[in-house]
């Protein structure tokens, strides 16, 4: 059994997680000072961080190929890339680039933030709980519950 | 290569309920920021908190569609052809870049004008002030493709001369701006949002099924059409070579995530969560114009050919850049649907004009006055001197604005993307290299900068003055281009192909060789990537500064 109450605040409900233990990424997620982690693009220096990249490479270069491939593929193979599609009408370079490209930048996106959102999951990251380990009167109210966002994200 | 002004094939006159239309609209956006108008900042908080994914979305969506896309969008497709649909690319695409390396990170940073964030991520008032200027200039170019927009729209309505309509439109959009000012009115976007979206969609679907082209979806339907609609309309590079091609749609999409107005949208939102969320249901809310908007240009072409004789890419009595640029509208005329309708398409073109300018307006002169004037030139500057210095700016940059409209050196989509080819240049690489690596310093900063700024103003100065300034154009003799060779690689409307990386590599270089950023500057940039939450009122800076070494996660 790991230990769960790694968080000074009194007012943080305990972390509800099945079966009582905390996944290993959720513990190096506590574990990391993030504020003293390097951040470069290309050399992630955090678990999370590697995790975030990787989702987001990933989903570049497939962005490149959907936005760039089909023009490139028009300048290559004319002939080929404007033959009609049957029943549609375009031309399949027009297809790809005026519906195919947008709409699958739209998808990409979709996917992009589902796989975002899985990741805090995945660290045991509540975005609604706002826990920054400081003093909760940055903006002098004094009122922690003023600035946790009502818990709902 | 100025583009002819007038359109001759719109009904140009004074119509009484178009132009109740026009002032309705404005109105109603007046009238509806007023009612939500929030008190204090305390209630605006309050306010942004309960600001949700989708209204948020809207409310990019709304921020995002001027003229450009509304009018200038269409007109492309319709005049050249698959080149225009670099256009479509470049304007819907860059979301997803922007969604995955920024807009969360920026919200994270807490700080959204370029001005602010360039000056405060490199801690200089001089990158801030060049952050200012490139403001100014992007607010300036975007502004002459809405005035023009705005001119020939207006013709419809109002049935002035182009200049004079012109003027008169600029003159409403000032008024615009003194009102919504002086009411308080923070435009509710999300209404903005519904109101153009409906005026563009009316219009494509309703010309679509009353000339029988389309029923439920114009937006697919239109591809039984090409066997009619010549050649020019999807045969590839016939308006611009491959190279143009790219050198386009990169420009715009990271212009995209560049420019200052679509990041300022993620300021009201809850959370990071929210802020990705929120981009990716604003792309949502842009595509439902960016697909109906070849339909439209589709639709129009073939139209044109009906009712004029000619075909639209005929070389006498072909389609006039004007015609092209109001091509929504004129679609809606030549299907003959009633005067109101027509009006109705019309005036949410003109909303959307009169709406962005108002803003890019704002954002001018904060520029000019705050980041520029007292920052650097006069630090004492009192709340007075700022205010009028405010003003006289958006009185200048307004008749600078009048006067280029005139004459244009482009189409609409055009001179917006060339604005769109400075953001990208100058302000996207600061605003990723400054959030994804930590030692990316204030000289590297500067050096970029000034580098990108120089290559923008250099395409300009090549290719688009000459044919303003007698001495220029005669050095430029038949090409067009003091250097053709500067212009075939850095034309002002692609710069950022070899802008970007170029500002990328100086910037890397620079900060390579000079002395790191101060660790209170990197722990600002590191909190802008930690997954820890945090609170909807807090800037990095301030954790940073908060935090001393007692750090969440020390034991």
């Amino acid at each position: 059994m790991k230990d769960n109450d790694t968080h000074g605040n009194a007012d943080d409900s305990p972390v509800e997680m099945d079966g009582g233990t905390v996944t290993q990424a959720a513990q190096d997620h506590r574990n990391t000072d993030y504020l003293n982690r390097e951040v470069n693009l290309l050399k992630p220096s955090t678990p999370f961080m590697r995790d975030h990249l990787r989702v987001v490479w990933t989903g570049f270069i497939i962005w490149a190929v959907i936005v760039f491939g089909p023009v490139t593929l028009t300048a290559i193979a004319p002939d080929a890339m404007t033959t009609r599609i049957p029943a549609l009408g375009f031309p399949l370079h027009y297809f790809l680039v005026a519906l195919g490209a947008p709409t699958g930048a739209l998808l990409l996106s979709v996917w992009y933030a589902r796989k975002r959102d899985a990741l805090d999951e995945k660290y045991d990251i509540d975005p609604s709980r706002v826990d920054t380990g400081v003093e909760d009167d940055a903006d002098g109210t004094g009122d922690a519950t003023a600035t946790d966002g009502g818990g709902q994200g | 290569m100025t583009v002819p002004l007038q359109a001759e094939a719109l009904d140009i006159s004074f119509k009484l309920i178009p132009a109740i239309m026009v002032f309705l609209m404005m109105a109603s956006f007046l009238a509806i920021g007023y009612v939500f108008k929030v008190a204090d900042t305390e209630g605006m908080w309050v306010a942004g908190r309960g600001i949700g994914n989708i209204e948020n979305g809207m409310a990019i969506g709304a921020n995002w569609m001027s003229a450009a896309s509304y009018l200038g969008l269409a007109g492309l497709v319709a005049l050249a052809g698959f080149y225009g649909l670099a256009f479509i690319v470049g304007w819907t695409t860059g979301y997803f870049v922007l969604l995955i390396f920024l807009a969360a990170q920026m919200r994270r940073f807490g700080k959204y004008t370029a001005p602010d964030f360039v000056g405060d991520r490199f801690n200089s008032p001089l990158a801030r002030a060049l952050a200012a200027f490139t403001t100014l200039l992007i607010a300036y170019v975007y502004s002459v493709g809405q005035a023009r927009g705005m001119g020939l729209v207006g013709q419809y309505v109002f049935g002035l001369d182009i200049i004079p309509m012109i003027v008169v439109m600029m003159t409403i959009t000032v008024g615009y701006l003194a009102l919504s000012g002086m009411l308080g009115a923070t435009k509710n976007m999300a209404v903005q949002y519904v109101i153009l979206i409906v005026a563009f969609l009316a219009g494509v679907y309703a010309v679509g099924f009353t000339e029988g082209y389309s029923t439920i979806l114009p937006q697919v339907e239109y591809g039984a059409l090409f066997d009619e609609l010549g050649r020019q309309f999807s045969a590839p590079f016939e308006n611009g070579s491959y190279y143009i091609w790219v050198a386009t749609a990169f420009s715009l999409i990271f212009g995209t995530c560049g420019l200052p107005h679509v990041l300022v949208r993620f300021y009201t939102v809850e959370n990071e969560r929210t802020a990705r969320w929120s981009c990716v249901w604003g792309l949502f809310f842009i595509l439902l114009l960016y697909w109906a908007a070849p339909a439209m240009a589709a639709f129009g072409v073939d139209l044109f050919e009906v009712v004029t004789g000619s075909s639209a890419y005929a070389a006498e009595g072909g389609m006039s850049g004007a015609e092209g640029d109001v091509i929504v509208v004129l679609a809606a005329q030549f299907a003959n649907l009633p005067t109101w309708f027509v009006g109705l398409v019309a005036a949410g073109a003109m909303a959307a004009a009169i709406a962005t300018t108002a803003g890019l307006f704002i954002t001018a002169s904060s520029a000019v006055a705050h980041d520029i004037y007292s920052e650097l030139i006069n630090p004492d500057a009192t709340q007075r001197q700022q205010v009028l210095i405010g003003r006289a700016t958006i009185v200048v940059i307004g008749a600078l604005v009048t006067v280029t409209a005139f004459n244009p050196p482009a189409l609409i989509g055009e001179l917006v993307a060339y604005a769109f080819s400075l953001a990208g240049t100058v302000l996207f690489p600061m605003f990723f290299l400054g959030l994804w690596w930590e030692n990316t310093n204030q000289k590297g900063a500067l050096a970029g900068m000034t580098v990108g700024l120089l290559l923008w103003i250099g395409s300009i100065i090549n290719s688009v003055l000459p044919n303003y300034v007698g001495f220029l154009g005669e050095a430029a003799g038949e090409s067009g281009a003091l250097v053709p060779l500067y212009a075939q690689y850095v034309p002002p409307i692609g710069a950022a192909l070899v802008g970007t990386p170029l500002v990328f590599l100086v910037t890397i270089a620079v900060s390579l060789a000079t002395p790191e950023p101060p660790l209170e500057t990197k722990k600002m940039v590191r909190q802008c990537h930690s997954p820890e939450p945090m609170g909807q009122q807090q800037t990095a800076e301030d954790i940073v500064s908060n935090s001393g070494g007692d750090t969440p996660a020390d034991d």
